[in-house]
C-alpha cells in the first residue's frame, strides 16, 4: 500500500535540477531568527531590572510606607503611592462595572440575536473602536464629556446628596469641574469594551450550534439559554476577557491624564479629582530629579507588577476555553 | 439482500390516531427549496423512521416539528403541520411551549455545562417549580427510563460532561423525557456512538414508544428496520414512499425505494 502511494508520488521525470544550497546560509538564518526571539526575553528582563534598580532608592528610603503613605510632597522629598494606587484601582473598577455588562450585552446580541445585516457593521464598529488612539478618547472626554458631565450630572447630583450620610461623601463633588476619578473610569469603560466584547463574542461563537439548539430545543428562552448554557460553557474564558480589559484599564495613561484631574490628595468622593499611577508618572516625569524620579520609577514598578499579574491570569483563563 | 435485514416484530396498530399530520409542506433555506410538497402522518405511540441519502431533507423535516429552524431568520416553512389538530408553523404559536411538548435528541450528545442532576432538572424547572422531593423523583424516574440511573446514581452532582458519549446521549434522552413531551424527535441519535451504546439507545427507543410518539432520522437502514413501524423514504426533498416499515423493506412499491433499501444507491 505504501509502495503504491510512493509510486504515484514519484513523477516520471526528475524535478528540474536545483543549485546546491549553501549550507552556511541556512545555519545563519536559523541563528538570526533565534536571536530575534531571544531579543524579546532580553528586552523584558532589561526593563524589569532597570525599573527595579531605578525604583530601589525610593523603596529603601520609605520601605512599606511608600505604598501606604498618602503624602506626595516634592518640597520635603516625601513620597507615598497610596492615592495613586487607590485611584488606579478605583478607575479600573468603575470601568469594569460600566464596561462589562455592556460588553456582554454586545457579545450576546451579536452572536445570538442580531440579523446578519446588522451583525457586520456592529462587529466592524467594535474593531474600529479598539483602533481609536487613546489620545482621541482623552480629547473627547475633556472637551465634550467633561463639560456636559459637570453641568448635567455633577452639580445637580452634588446638590441632591449634600449632607446625606455616605452618598453625601462618596458622590459629592467639592470642585464640580467635571474632572475626576469617575470621569476617568467612565472613559476607560469605553476603551475596554472593544476588547471584552470581541473576545467574548469569539468565545460564544466557538460553542457548537447543536448545544445552543438543544438548549432552545427543550423550550428555554434566549435569556435562559444564554444564562444557563452558553455563558457557563464559555466559562472562565469570559473572565479572562474581562481581565484583559482590566489590564488595559490599569495601565491606560493618556486618556486618564486628560480627565482624572491630577490631584495629589486622596478624596473620599468618586466625583473629585484624583490621580492614577500612570497619570502621576506622565505628569511629573519631565521635571523629576533625584528621589522624586526614583519614586516615580518605583510607582512604575508597582503598576508593572499589578498589570503583569492580571495579564498572566487573563491568559491562563482565556486559553482554558472548553472545546468539544 | 433483504433477508439480512432483521425486521422487528411489527406491533403496528393501523387504528392509532394521527399525532402529527404534515400537509403540503414546503421548506426554504433562503431561495433554496429543500422540501417539496411533503405529506406525512405520524401515528401516536409509533416509531416513524425517515430514511434517504444525505441531503434528501429528512433532518430538515425533523427540525420543523419543534420549530428549531425559527432560530435562523433565512429559513421558512409553508404549508401545515398539525400537532393534535393545531398548526404549529403558524405565527401565533408559542414556540417555547411547543418545544416542551416536542422534545429533540441530536446527532451529538449535548450535555449542558452543569451537573448530571441539573441537566435533567433543567427542562422541568423551566416550566414548573416542583418541591425538592418531587423534583428528585422526576429526575430519578427520567434517568431510570433512560437506562442511566444505575450508572450515575452515586455521582448526580458531578458534571454531565464527564460521562462517556453513550452515557451523555442517554442523559440527553433523560433530559427530554423528564419534561413529559408528547413527541420525541431523534436526529441520527446513534451516528456518533459505538455499537454497544447504539444497541442500548435502540433498546431504549423500543421502550419509549409505549409512551411517546417518536420520529427518527437515521442513515442506518438496519436501524430503521429494527426499530420503526412506519418508514418514509425521502429523496431530493420529496417523500418518495411512505408505508409500514415491513412494506418499505420487503415489498416497496417504487423502484427508487427498492434501489435505496437494497443498497444500490445512496
Amino acid at each position: 500500500m505504501t509502495a503504491a502511494t510512493d509510486m504515484t508520488r514519484i513523477p516520471g521525470a526528475a524535478p528540474a535540477a536545483r543549485k546546491t544550497p549553501k549550507a552556511g546560509f541556512d545555519l545563519a538564518f536559523r541563528n538570526a531568527s533565534f536571536a530575534a526571539a531571544l531579543f524579546v526575553l532580553v528586552l523584558l528582563a532589561g526593563i524589569m531590572i532597570s525599573m527595579v534598580i531605578g525604583g530601589w532608592p525610593a523603596f529603601r528610603e520609605f520601605g512599606l510606607g511608600f505604598i501606604t503613605s498618602s503624602v506626595w510632597d516634592t518640597q520635603n522629598e516625601q513620597y507615598g503611592a497610596w492615592p495613586a494606587i487607590v485611584g488606579t484601582l478605583a478607575t479600573a473598577l468603575i470601568a469594569l462595572v460600566i464596561g462589562v455588562p455592556l460588553s456582554l450585552g454586545i457579545a450576546v446580541y451579536l452572536t445570538q440575536l442580531a440579523p446578519p445585516w446588522f451583525k457586520k457593521p456592529v462587529g466592524t464598529a467594535i474593531e474600529l473602536l479598539a483602533a481609536v488612539p487613546s489620545i482621541i478618547y482623552g480629547m473627547w472626554g475633556l472637551f465634550v464629556f467633561v463639560p456636559l458631565f459637570a453641568a448635567y450630572v455633577q452639580i445637580p447630583l452634588s446638590n441632591l446628596v449634600e449632607g446625606m450620610p455616605i452618598v453625601g461623601t462618596v458622590l459629592y463633588a467639592r470642585s464640580p469641574s467635571g474632572l475626576g476619578i469617575f470621569t476617568a473610569g467612565f472613559i476607560l469603560a469605553f476603551m475596554i469594551i472593544p476588547f471584552i466584547a470581541s473576545i467574548t463574542r469569539d468565545m460564544l461563537e466557538q460553542i457548537p450550534s447543536v448545544l445552543r439548539e438543544s438548549a432552545y430545543g427543550i423550550g428555554a428562552t434566549t435569556w435562559e439559554v444564554v444564562r444557563h448554557v452558553l455563558v457557563p460553557q464559555a466559562g472562565v474564558s469570559i473572565i479572562g476577557a474581562i481581565m484583559l480589559g482590566l489590564g488595559r484599564a490599569l495601565g491606560e495613561t493618556m486618556a486618564v491624564t486628560f480627565v482624572v484631574g491630577n490631584a495629589n490628595r486622596l478624596s473620599p468622593s468618586l466625583l473629585d479629582p484624583g490621580s492614577t499611577i500612570a497619570s502621576r508618572i506622565a505628569n511629573e516625569f519631565n521635571e523629576a530629579l533625584g528621589l522624586q524620579l526614583n519614586a516615580l520609577i518605583a510607582l512604575g514598578c508597582i503598576l508593572f507588577f499589578v498589570t503583569f499579574v492580571v495579564l498572566v491570569i487573563a491568559r491562563l483563563l482565556v486559553s482554558r476555553v472548553k472545546r468539544y | 439482500m433483504l433477508s439480512t435485514l432483521e425486521l422487528s416484530p411489527q406491533t403496528l396498530d393501523a387504528e392509532a390516531p394521527v399525532r402529527i399530520a404534515v400537509k403540503n409542506l414546503d421548506f426554504y433555506y433562503g431561495e433554496h427549496k429543500a422540501l417539496k410538497n411533503v405529506n406525512l402522518d405520524f401515528r401516536d405511540r409509533h416509531v416513524t423512521a425517515l430514511i434517504g441519502p444525505s441531503g434528501c431533507g429528512k433532518s430538515t423535516l425533523l427540525r420543523i416539528f419543534n420549530r428549531i429552524y425559527s432560530l435562523y431568520p433565512e429559513q421558512r416553512a409553508e404549508g401545515e403541520i398539525l400537532l393534535d389538530g393545531r398548526n404549529i408553523i403558524g405565527k401565533d404559536v408559542d414556540v417555547n411551549e411547543l418545544r416542551s411538548r416536542v422534545g429533540m435528541v441530536f446527532q451529538k450528545p449535548t450535555p449542558f455545562p452543569m451537573s448530571i442532576y441539573d441537566n435533567v432538572a433543567f427542562g422541568i424547572r423551566l416550566y414548573e417549580k416542583p418541591p425538592k422531593s418531587e423534583l428528585d423523583d422526576r429526575v430519578e424516574g427520567a434517568l431510570r427510563r433512560a437506562a442511566l440511573w444505575d450508572e450515575v446514581k452515586d455521582k448526580l452532582k458531578s458534571s454531565g460532561m464527564g460521562l462517556s458519549g453513550g452515557q451523555q446521549q442517554r442523559l440527553c434522552i433523560a433530559r427530554t423525557i423528564a419534561q413529559h413531551p408528547e413527541v420525541i424527535l431523534f436526529d441520527e441519535p446513534t451516528s456518533a456512538l459505538d455499537p454497544i451504546s447504539t444497541g442500548k439507545i435502540e433498546d431504549l427507543l423500543e421502550q419509549l414508544k409505549s409512551d411517546f410518539t417518536i420520529a427518527i432520522v437515521t442513515h442506518n437502514m438496519q436501524q430503521a428496520a429494527r426499530i420503526s413501524q412506519y418508514t418514509a423514504f425521502m429523496y431530493l426533498g420529496e417523500v418518495i414512499e411512505f408505508a409500514p416499515t415491513n412494506t418499505i423493506f420487503m415489498n416497496p412499491a417504487k423502484k427508487q425505494t427498492q434501489d435505496y433499501v437494497t443498497g444500490r444507491f445512496g
